[in-house]
């Protein structure tokens, strides 16, 4: 499957910029407490998550199936165990209020808001892309880079070596043991295989990338050259706009208390 | 010994991090299974989300591992698209600034299991003050509150600590972390040995 089939304005952002402008947006959410605004901004984000993320609707219906999980997971416990004044319904340990379901609310959108920003980020951006960017924008040290683009291209590895492990067990008969006792052995059997084979990759990788003339000089040249371009303008007009709307519409038009 | 981590071992703690993001992005599933009601059996599990810090530092034993391996693990599961989203890489940094806090204050010099708990503790209470801020927690009843705080806790302490000491130790049978720990005495002293011999 090809994650990035058809691409929109959205990937051509500059890939730091596009980082940096969604976690100044995640931080600043952590301090709205109006749920009008709330309720705009996220409304903002969903519509690059539906619109511009280039993803079938099929898909991105599936991607959603885990927000709803965390919205609810996420404002349930408020909502029912939330302090607050004005009682709405009262059974047992539940005391639903209020303050409590308005704040349980405004707690699973900020959920929901972070959820959609990140996909929206993980699905328009190719992480190879986003590490050269950080190497140019962000004087991130290749070094950091590098590794974390080779440790990626491992995941694929991890993936068949697990499953290789499983196949060698039901090969030789290991049987399903129930209890505690089966599930530690399992974890065992398979993580210590899994991750001894992978510090000793990442090892060779190092050595070999060493011994290749890895070098930490800052004036390497990048096969891939980022700059910033007028869709970053763009990107980052969307965002203000956003924020002036939501605050005029908590302010102006509140359609909630 | 130069300053700074080498290119090896910021290899291995970021290939061991990525390997536990994979281990985080599979733990969602569960954790929201386990909190329905609000009862927080959810909690429980949660521990699980500190185990890249303390395993990496445990396996390479400098200064900065535990906070790079956290960050590591966290944006491999952000990548592989987590749909907790940007939280995760937010949440990720505190909870391997707060873990690293404790091995700065031992001077890097402990491997034990009480440093692994200190640290899976500390690293929860990171987590607990992002919670503060990003779910709100401390509008819940009091109630409600203590019975988190307590199964966070006890998660952290079990999956953080206890269990990221017990794996390491079984690495260290396999002779993997040889490869990737700095010289000790001991070692120094073994090659003396062999000199005069």
């Amino acid at each position: 499957m090809n994650l990035y089939q058809n691409e929109t304005w959205l990937h051509s952002v500059n890939p730091s910029l596009k980082l940096l402008g969604l976690t100044i947006l995640c931080i600043g959410a952590l301090w709205i407490h109006d749920l009008n605004y709330m309720v705009t901004v996220t409304v903002g984000i969903l519509v690059l998550f539906l619109g511009f993320t280039g993803q079938r609707f099929r898909y991105l219906f599936l991607l959603f199936i885990p927000f709803m999980f965390i919205f609810l997971s996420t404002s349930s416990a408020m909502i029912m165990f939330g302090q607050g004044e004005t009682t709405w319904f009262k059974w047992g340990l539940v005391h639903i209020t209020e303050e409590s379901f308005l704040r349980g609310m405004l707690v699973g959108l900020r959920a929901l808001l972070f959820a959609a920003l990140g996909l929206t980020f993980a699905l328009t951006t190719k992480p190879v892309n986003l590490f050269y960017s950080l190497m140019q924008q962000a004087k991130l040290k290749p070094k950091y880079a590098y590794s974390f683009m080779a440790a990626l291209r491992l995941i694929p590895i991890m993936m068949e070596e697990f499953q290789t492990i499983r196949n060698a067990m039901k090969v030789r008969g290991v049987e399903k043991q129930l209890g505690t006792q089966g599930i530690t052995f399992k974890l065992k059997a398979c993580s210590i295989p899994l991750l001894s084979g992978s510090i000793r990759r990442a090892h060779r990788i190092a050595v070999a990338m060493e011994a290749k003339q890895f070098s930490e000089s800052p004036h390497r040249t990048y096969y891939y050259q980022f700059r910033f371009s007028y869709v970053d303008t763009l990107f980052i007009l969307y965002f203000a706009l956003l924020l002036s709307a939501g605050y005029f519409v908590a302010v102006w038009i509140p359609f909630l208390p | 010994m130069t300053k700074g981590l080498k290119l090896t071992d910021i290899l291995v703690t970021i290939v061991i991090a990525i390997a536990f993001g994979i281990v985080y992005i599979l733990w969602g599933p569960l954790y929201y299974a386990l909190s329905p009601l609000g009862l927080h059996l959810d909690q429980l599990v949660y521990g699980m989300w500190f185990i890249a810090g303390p395993v990496a530092y445990l396996i390479i034993r400098k200064p900065g591992v535990a906070f790079l391996a956290e960050v590591a693990a966290a944006s491999g599961e952000f990548l592989l698209g987590s749909p907790w989203g940007l939280s995760v890489l937010l949440y990720g940094a505190v909870q391997g600034l707060f873990a690293e806090l404790v091995f700065m204050l031992v001077r890097y010099k402990k491997f034990n299991l009480q440093i692994a708990v200190l640290a899976a503790t500390s690293s929860c209470a990171g987590s607990l003050l992002m919670d503060a801020a990003y779910g709100e927690i401390g509008a819940l009843a009091a109630w409600n509150l203590t019975l988190l705080l307590a199964a966070r806790f006890i998660g952290s302490i079990f999956f953080a600590g206890i269990m990221a000491f017990s794996l390491v130790k079984v690495l260290e049978a396999t002779g993997v972390t040889n490869l990737v720990r700095p010289s000790s005495r001991a070692d120094y002293a073994a090659l003396d040995e062999d000199m005069k011999g």
